[in-house]
């Protein structure tokens, strides 16, 4: 990719005081964008001057301060663009600013979809597929964000990929109507529900808790806990005619992730109906490509399988970035944005008062095996070792309940133990709404969080 | 009044004082400021209305002009304050002016009769404006009675020159409609009168009607004229009506005016006789006749120019000519002409008013294009867009030129705080204003917790952070009732937004595990409002903690608590640095003692005619 170098370049003074927050100017020609990486430690504010931005295909506002912090991101220049950017620790002559040259691509998608939910009240069931960094999640979010830009659709998002955390925290599955435009400064999209007033509509995402980071850790826990939410999806579906017509955008883990059978993939094509797979890749005959019709042709025949070049805005994300994300969307959780700042509530409780379980982990226990069902739940000694400073989901089931309900219950919310303490038997809960521990039973998912 | 409003009145005068010449950039602060402080839409009627009064005759039409942009401009309540006194002020004014400013006040008048797109209705107050109405066609009688009078004494050879003219002008036309019989009759009759008149000598007294009757036919066919012109500016001016209507343009109407009345080039021949406007255009910046000139010219020019010269010389040669004198048909029209062109240093400098930013320009040449592109565009019956691979990974016209332009400009009106898109229909404009006022009661709610808090706040309020505003996440909603929720609720800009809006909250009671296809009813059963068969107990203590901070809003500091009807008055509490309701909440903006509500809500009282809801309350009380 071709790096151009920032348009304004006139030599002031201003080059004297680098690291201090000067604004810059920056021109993007039409068709370019700018790959942006923010590290946790700096904030990047953009205004727009004039022209047309975009941020994950929703537009920004003219004239209005956007502030990133722990971001990689890429502004798409729909019309030449002319924004004031600031941010210490980003130096002006190294911008990436690059052609796009996929942006046609994804707007002829968008359009056939479009077409689809013209023709028909059962929109499209879109898969997204592709290996890590290939603008999976970019692409998803850009089509939900197209969808809603010419007529109110609403459709749904599916997050099938339980490493990241989108409207909800990792380690769960997530479907969210995208009834409003979300929110170009947040890396989970935007706010799920909150008690008060938020600058942008927060939307209602249904989450189902996996609890385990990687898929192979319990696939079989994985596909039940996708089956979950499909299930309630359809049901959704048949409830809302909009969000029928509007069709889902299901966002997948990345290839490397899964089995050799494709088994999530076709599990989830199976589940959700899925009509229009998109493969992104820059293999002109990717094998995947052969393999995924094979499978899927099995399962239905009325599909189409496309594929996309990977997305020109992609920006490499590591596994430390990536740790990052699932921190700032944990914390996020309970206290909010910058924009939206959260009260959550801490509670002290006796060992006694809470019931923890957990699912089984294949790869850190192999030997928990046979006799028990790759589901079950397992029920976990309350001690500071095993839930100092973790995130527990909330479920719906009774703390009482048996280990059956629990595993089927919905989730309610999460909580973070951040204090347990082991010769007073107390623990100290960190709750988003403030009230009782509600009398339920919790799951240990495997993410902790340090203040 | 109080000093702030005091100095945006005074400053309001003031700005209107310097309106001594047609000013683009004065008008334009008047309306904004006007359009930013409708709450003193009094003062600047006022205002206005004595500027108007007192003002030199030569300027009270720029001072018209003010009145005319702000109601255009803002509208309500500036129309019904101004509809009171505005035929007096209308009147007065027309009778002080020359015909030049008459003419103007004329036109101004006329867009104010066209109905508003919205409303339908005219511009101000019907009956204020049948009266003007009434009075003009008064005065232009008058006027036409003047006119009469000042003829010139009709002598034959005038007469001759005159038939000539319309000869010419009837020529003219038979070249366009060489079959109308009328025409060709016309034609006939002139060279007959024109005969007759080389051959008898008449009485001035005589001459007379023929006169008038010569004038009236000329006056006919100036007019035919003159209405294939506007014919044509007026198609001119509906294409750019058109794209103007896909602008976004902050500047509201001015601009729009001013651009159509650049396209509109009319010619008021014979002052108001004639001056028809097409429906919606503004006096404000008056027609440039200097266009006018050059259109109709350029219409005569090629064929007339030639041919009166020769018809010229061979008269002259004749010894036929003559010299009309300086108050002859004709010479009244070219000096009513050149008059108007004189006195128009109005038009040259509205036109040396600054063009818009570059940007602006380019928005609304852009916002133009995407109209055109998307103005037929059926996505259904659009080729090219079945999905496949070829489809999607290639160049794809459609979708490159004219279905993009959905995602952006065709929906030209952008939200300047969020970004989201509007397009031009009734109802995208009324989804874009209750937009913008959700945007503003969200900030309202938002910064006026802040501002309270800084305010409110002992030693200097910024490093104080307790938050009025407290809010937290939600529970997740319990699959049963995500199944059933829209999400049209949390969209829906309508609803209010307070906390005691309904707003479906997680029924944390519910236990049940996830639902299937098979338990749908029973789930969707389940979670129907039948909270008050289940004892939801709440803390006596919870309901005595809560406290209501007295709205801004209240007179007296107090309420009648509607289930024991105690007065209930507000305690300044030092933490918080606000009077507060203790052992009160809030419900649909009513206050009630948090315990009596309690009661009332368990034990199902619905006396109070109002709907209790213990899950709401059991929210409320968790904030
Ligand atoms: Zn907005
Ligand atoms: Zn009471």
């Amino acid at each position: 990719m071709s790096i151009l170098p920032g348009i304004d370049s006139t030599p002031t003074t201003n080059e004297l005081f680098e690291g201090t927050n000067e604004i810059h100017k920056l021109e993007i020609e039409k068709g370019y964008e700018w790959k942006v990486e923010v590290n946790a430690e700096s904030k990047l504010v953009i205004e727009v001057k004039s022209g047309i931005a975009e941020i994950f295909g929703t537009e920004l506002a003219n004239d209005i301060e956007y502030s990133f912090y722990n971001n990689k991101f890429s502004i798409l220049a729909v019309e030449d663009v002319s924004l004031e950017w600031r941010c210490p620790e980003i130096p002006e002559q190294k911008l990436m600013i690059g052609e796009n040259k996929t942006a046609k691509y994804v707007y002829n998608l968008h359009f056939s979809l479009e077409k689809m939910r013209a023709a028909s009240f059962d929109g499209p069931k879109v898969m997204i597929v592709g290996g890590s960094n290939t603008g999976k999640t970019a692409l998803a979010r850009t089509l939900c964000s197209y969808a809603i830009k010419y007529k109110s659709y609403q459709p749904m998002f599916i997050n099938l990929n339980p490493e990241e955390g989108i409207f909800s925290v990792a380690g769960c599955l997530t479907a969210t109507p995208i009834s409003d435009i979300l929110d170009v400064q947040s890396t989970i999209w935007g706010h799920s529900m909150t008690s008060g007033a938020t600058m942008l509509h927060s939307k209602q995402p249904l989450v189902k808790t996996f609890g385990l980071e990687h898929i192979k850790e319990n696939q079989d826990l994985y596909l039940a806990t996708l089956k979950q939410l499909s299930e309630v999806v359809k049901l959704r579906l048949q409830n809302d005619v909009l969000v029928h017509r509007s069709g889902c955008i299901i966002d997948t883990p990345p290839i490397s992730v899964m089995d050799d059978d494709l088994t999530e993939l076709t599990t989830t094509f199976k589940e959700f109906n899925v009509n229009v797979v998109i493969l992104l890749s820059d293999e002109q005959e990717d094998p995947l490509l052969t393999k995924l019709n094979d499978k899927l042709s099995t399962i239905s025949s009325s599909f189409n399988l496309l594929r996309l070049p990977i997305l020109s805005g992609v920006i490499e994300r590591d596994d430390v970035f990536k740790r990052s994300l699932q921190r700032l969307a944990i914390r996020e959780y309970f206290y909010g944005s910058p924009s939206v700042v959260l009260s959550p509530y801490t509670i002290g409780v006796d060992f006694e008062d809470i019931t923890v379980w957990r699912p089984i982990n294949f790869i850190e226990n192999p030997e928990e095996t046979s006799q028990l069902l790759p589901t079950q739940l397992l029920p976990v000694e309350v001690k500071p070792t095993t839930l100092q400073h973790a995130l527990v989901a909330i479920s719906y089931a009774d703390r009482k309940a048996n280990e059956s309900n629990v595993q089927l219950a919905p989730t309610l919310g999460f909580g973070l133990i951040t204090e347990v303490n082991d010769k007073r038997r107390k623990l100290r809960i960190l709750l988003p709404v403030p009230g009782r521990l509600p009398d339920k039973a919790m799951i240990l998912t495997a993410y902790r969080y340090l203040e | 009044m109080d000093s702030e409003a005091d100095a945006i009145v005074k400053d309001f005068a003031s700005i209107l004082e310097e309106l001594t010449f047609n000013s683009r950039p004065i008008i334009t602060t008047l309306t904004k400021m006007a359009e930013e402080n409708i709450s003193y839409a009094q003062y600047f009627v006022d205002s206005l209305e004595s500027r108007i009064e007192k003002c030199v005759p030569k300027q009270k039409l720029y001072a018209f002009y003010t009145l005319d942009s702000i109601c255009k401009n803002a509208g309500s309540p500036y129309t019904i304050y101004f509809s009171r006194n505005l035929f007096q002020l209308y009147k007065k004014t027309y009778l002080l002016v020359d015909n030049n400013v008459r003419q103007k006040l004329i036109s101004m008048f006329k867009t104010w009769m066209a109905p508003n797109e919205s409303t339908g209705l005219p511009l101000f107050d019907k009956s204020a404006l049948d009266k003007i109405e009434q009075f003009l066609i008064k005065a232009s009688a008058l006027h036409q009675k003047n006119f009469q009078s000042m003829l010139p004494t009709p002598t034959v050879p005038l007469l001759l020159k005159e038939i000539d003219k319309l000869n010419l002008l009837t020529t003219e036309r038979l070249k366009e409609k060489p079959d109308d019989e009328k025409l060709n009759i016309k034609l006939v009759v002139l060279s007959q009168l024109k005969q007759e008149l080389q051959k008898e000598k008449l009485t001035t007294a005589a001459l007379k009607p023929v006169q008038m009757q010569l004038m009236q036919v000329f006056a006919q066919d100036q007019q035919l004229l003159q209405e294939r012109l506007r014919q044509e500016q007026y198609q001119k001016e509906q294409q750019q009506l058109q794209k103007k209507q896909n602008q976004f343009n902050p500047l509201g109407d001015i601009d729009q005016q001013q651009q159509r009345q650049q396209g509109s080039s009319h010619n008021p021949l014979f002052g108001n006789s004639l001056g028809l406007k097409p429906p919606g255009a503004s006096a404000l910046f008056p027609t440039s006749t200097l266009l006018t000139g050059q259109d109709f010219s350029e219409f005569e020019k090629a064929s007339k120019l030639s041919k009166l010269h020769k018809l010229y010389e061979s008269l002259e040669s004749e010894g036929l000519v003559y010299k009309p004198p300086k108050d002859s048909v004709v010479n009244l029209f070219s000096t009513f002409n050149k008059g108007h062109s004189g006195a128009s240093e109005i038009d040259a400098d509205s036109k040396k008013a600054p063009l818009p930013s570059v940007t602006e320009l380019h928005n609304i040449l852009s916002d133009c294009k995407a109209y055109f592109a998307t103005v037929n565009i059926d996505i259904l019956n659009t080729p090219s867009l079945q999905i496949s691979q070829k489809t999607i990974v290639g160049n794809n016209e459609i979708v490159h030129n004219n279905l993009i332009n959905t995602l952006y400009r065709s929906k030209p009106k952008k939200c300047n705080v969020c970004g989201k898109r509007f397009g031009n229909s009734l109802e995208e404009r009324r989804l874009q204003s209750d937009h913008l006022d959700w945007h503003f009661r969200i900030n309202k709610r938002i910064k006026g917790s802040e501002n309270t808090l800084t305010g409110s706040g002992n030693a200097g309020g910024i490093s104080s952070t307790s938050q009025k505003n407290i809010q937290s996440r939600n529970w997740y909603l319990h699959d049963s009732q995500w199944v059933i929720f829209k999400d049209d609720e949390i969209v829906s800009t309508s609803n209010t937004l307070d906390n005691t809006a309904k707003v479906t909250t997680a029924n944390v009671e519910n236990s049940t595990r996830a639902i299937s296809s098979g338990s749908m009813y029973d789930a969707a059963k389940e979670t129907s409002p039948n909270t008050s068969e289940r004892a939801i107990l709440i803390d006596e203590n919870l309901l005595r903690k809560k406290y209501v901070v007295v709205p801004e809003s209240s007179e007296d500091m107090s309420f009648q608590c509607p289930i024991c009807k105690e007065t209930v008055s507000a305690l300044y509490d030092e933490d918080l640095g606000e009077w507060t309701w203790k052992g009160s909440m809030e419900y649909n903006g009513k206050y009630f003692h948090a315990i009596c509500y309690y009661e009332a809500a368990k034990n199902n009282n619905n006396s109070i005619g109002l709907e209790l809801d213990l899950e709401k309350l059991k929210n409320l009380i968790s904030e």
